[in-house]
């Protein structure tokens, strides 16, 4: 794994200022580390130490909350990232064949591994996002796209890259044989 | 073509962008410069998503479109504009042609609680007000409704909470009402954790303003002054929406100190779920806010006496809240003449999986499942028959299609063993596993059991543990037997809402389906073809084309063959991980699953 080159380099300024803006009681510990989270894509240890530093949150508070909540992560993320609806209605409509799908695209075999070896994606899965009749959903980035098969999601993964300039690693060394035209149903796949 | 007179309402919820709203917004804007936009929230029919409306001001007629993109957009466009042909495999409502087929979801609803998601722009507070907005707030504070008239109100329509457990909202404010204290607080709980039930972000994205009305309708009965909303993060649109109606609201009096000139003050704050579904408890929804691990504690003392910081506090569900002002408006006899005896007023439901017509439906209490699946969600979305529906989420249970008659009350859905819960209905084929479901909704409780009570901490996991088992056919008959019984003590030894009805999936589908596990432990087969462990792939070379697409998408390269030979082509079984990718790709269906 090389995805230690992606850990965040933490600001002191900024936790100080967010504990200035958002409070320094314990009250505070889900939203502060909802800015952390927002600004480094997940909670760098250091700025947890920093906060307890900082604020009036003690250190056993502030690790049991940042343990509890699905939300936060405290490994560091790729450049972009993707979620995998687990939903009721996506499950049931083969959500698993998207996560076998991307997961082959970006070349994550480790099992336990969430994150592309050249730092491109990160894949979590998610609890419900709420757009069950649209199901199989994925969201990359901020676009959420819909009613996927295993195969859609690997192309609308393949157009977003295209645009990111971000190489997938399981697509590039596979194959060699025709490469566009899979005959899957829903040809108009992604939105934008 | 340049669209003068013409009202054009596109749909933007999460639903309505995921499949393309904006890019349709911008091409029918280019074709139609001189017409009239409007966005609006999303209407709840998320299987024709994206939607379009277009008003005629001249000839007086509006039409509604569905499935909406950028193929379609120019007959659309040339028939609202020149001698085009009416576009009518699209229709879904017109002005001119009343009582067709895809517009029986809407006519067939009764919407209270979603009256303006869909009709207006969420992000208008002159819109809200338009459609009778804060009018049920100016009646109480000018009108001169004390409290208790307005919890009088509330009780006389019958309203129960709409989040799961359906207590009477009535009674649990006069708790607050009466307890000591002079801070209150009033919570909205938006955190809709129940996968498969999405009215709640609906509502607060659609219709933000609605559940801020019943939140000061709400803190008007107990006598709170302090409110926060609640809000999932997972919802991104709903907070940001949520947010703006907050700053508008106050910008216009409605919200702040002495509102409207009264001695009555009131203020929100949103506050950012971070993904725990124990949070949807309320004393965890609490901890949660107070900056802890979101565990639920033992009640009493209730919330309604001793809650947020010390605090008497109410906390009220999205659905609910929307309720209020029509109920303060309309009176509440208007709202208790509609339902049944014990459950008054409508119902919002979320229909999503295996159904021909998805999305949000808000029905008269008393209907029957069947009606609600069968006539407004027109039946299976494939040409497998209906076989379950799963009502209530992770805490609810499987209704078989032989009960599809029970009507959808609070005591006859209960008396199947499901729940009303937060009204996510999640509709099953023949082609879905009712093992399977019973372990991913086990799976999903154990994932999120805070880990205060034993038996939800560890006999969930023993749970799962069993029916992964089942699944991989290595389940014995004795299994059955341990899978009641623990499920029994796990709902008897759990403290709050999440373990107390955890097991009621497997304890459904036990009931309902013990063939589909008889057939799992003793024949070892899974009749809908699903659980991995009991299925394989094969290639069928009499209808294979030798196209070589599954050997692209195969994840572990155990399909060969030659290009443009069929008789060539076989599945290494023994590397197989039967994911279904093949079959999912295969144009001609060669892929068999035995």
């Amino acid at each position: 794994m090389t995805t230690s080159s992606l850990e965040a380099v933490v600001d002191p300024q900024l936790i100080q200022q967010w504990i200035a803006q958002i409070g320094s009681d314990s009250s505070a510990a889900v939203p502060l580390l909802q800015a952390i989270q927002t600004e480094y894509g997940y909670v760098p240890r250091k700025a947890m130490d920093l906060v307890i530093q900082y604020s009036d949150i003690n250190a056993s508070q502030l690790f049991g909350v940042v343990t509890f909540y699905a939300q936060f992560r405290l490994r560091p993320v790729g450049r972009n990232r993707i979620k995998v609806c687990h939903g009721t209605a996506c499950h049931v409509k083969g959500a698993d064949r998207l996560n076998t799908a991307l997961r082959q695209a970006l070349d994550i075999t480790d099992p336990e591994a969430d994150t592309s070896r050249n730092g491109s994606y990160t894949m979590e899965d998610v609890a419900c996002i709420g757009c069950c009749s649209l199901a199989p959903v994925m969201v990359i980035g901020d676009d959420v796209f819909p009613n996927l098969k295993g195969a859609d999601s690997q192309r609308s993964l393949k157009k977003h890259a295209k645009s990111h300039n971000e190489t997938l690693l399981g697509l590039e060394k596979a194959k060699p044989e025709k490469t566009e035209s899979a005959p899957v149903e829903n040809d108009e796949g992604s939105p934008e | 073509m340049s669209g003068e007179g013409l009202i054009v309402t596109v749909g933007e919820g999460t639903c309505g962008i995921a499949a393309g709203a904006r890019e349709v917004f911008s091409l029918l804007q280019k074709k139609l410069p001189q017409a009239v936009f409007r966005t609006v929230g999303c209407a709840g029919m998320c299987h024709q998503e994206v939607m379009v409306e277009i008003g005629d001001e001249t000839s007086g007629t509006t039409h509604l479109y569905g499935l909406v993109d950028k193929k379609n957009i120019p007959q659309i466009v040339a028939f609202h504009t020149a001698d085009g042909e009416l576009p009518a495999e699209m229709l879904i409502r017109s002005s001119d042609q009343p009582g067709l087929e895809k517009g029986k979801y809407l006519a067939r609803q009764t919407r209270i609680a979603l009256r303006n998601v869909g009709q207006l722009n969420p992000t208008s507070i002159e819109q809200y007000k338009a459609r009778t907005g804060y009018q049920a707030l100016e009646k109480i504070i000018k009108g001169g409704m004390t409290p208790d008239d307005v919890i009088k109100e509330v009780e006389v329509a019958g309203l129960r909470g709409r989040g799961g457990a359906g207590f009477p909202t009535h009674a649990k404010w006069r708790f607050a009402r009466n307890a000591p204290g002079d801070l209150k607080y009033l919570i909205c709980n938006g955190d809709e954790g129940d996968p498969g039930a999405f009215m709640d972000r609906s509502l607060l994205e659609g219709d933000p303003h609605s559940v801020l009305e019943g939140m000061l309708i709400a803190a008007y009965a107990i006598g709170a002054a302090k409110g926060y909303a609640y809000i999932r993060a997972e919802y991104p649109l709903a907070v940001i929406n949520f947010n703006k109606a907050i700053k508008d609201a106050r910008a216009a009096g409605y919200l702040g100190e002495n509102i409207l000139g009264s001695d009555f003050s009131f203020d929100v704050k949103v506050k950012e779920g971070a993904g725990a579904f124990v949070c949807g408890e309320e004393t965890a929804l609490l901890a949660s806010i107070e900056g802890l691990r979101g565990m639920p504690r033992i009640r009493p003392p209730f919330p309604a006496i001793k809650g947020l910081f010390g605090k008497p506090t109410i906390i009220n569900n999205v659905e609910t809240l929307s309720n209020l002002a029509w109920i303060i408006l309309n009176g509440g006899p208007a709202y208790s003449s509609i339902g049944t005896s014990d459950s008054k007023g409508t119902k919002v439901f979320a229909l999503a999986g295996a159904i021909a017509r998805g999305g949000l439906v808000e029905i008269p209490m008393g209907m029957s499942v069947r009606e609600l699946l069968m006539e407004i969600g027109g039946g299976s979305s494939s040409e497998h028959p209906l076989k379950a529906v799963q009502l209530g989420g992770p805490s609810g249970g499987c209704i078989p299609e032989s009960l599809f008659d029970t009507p959808i009350e609070y005591a006859a859905i209960n008396a199947t063993g499901a729940i009303m819960g937060s009204g996510g209905m999640v509709v099953m084929d023949t082609k879905s596993c009712m093992v399977d479901i019973a372990r991913y909704f086990l799976e999903f409780t154990q994932r999120e059991s805070c880990g205060k009570c034993t038996f939800c901490r560890i006999g969930n996991i023993r749970l799962r543990e069993i029916l992964t088992r089942i699944c991989e056919g290595k389940g014995e008959m004795e299994d059955l037997d341990t899978l009641e019984e623990l499920s029994n003590s796990v709902k008897d030894a759990s403290l709050c809402g999440l373990g107390q009805t955890s097991p009621n999936p497997v304890l459904t589908t036990l009931r309902y389906f013990r063939d589909e596990y008889l057939a799992h432990v003793c024949d070892k087969k899974c009749p809908a073809g699903v659980c991995k462990g009991l299925i394989q792939h094969t290639i069928d070379q009499s209808q294979c084309t030798g196209c070589s697409i599954c050997q692209r998408y195969c994840p572990v390269n155990c399909i060969t063959g030659e290009t443009k030979k069929p008789e060539t082509w076989v599945i290494d079984t023994t590397v197989c991980i039967n994911c279904g990718m093949c079959a999912e790709v295969c144009a001609p269906k060669a892929l068999v699953v035995q």
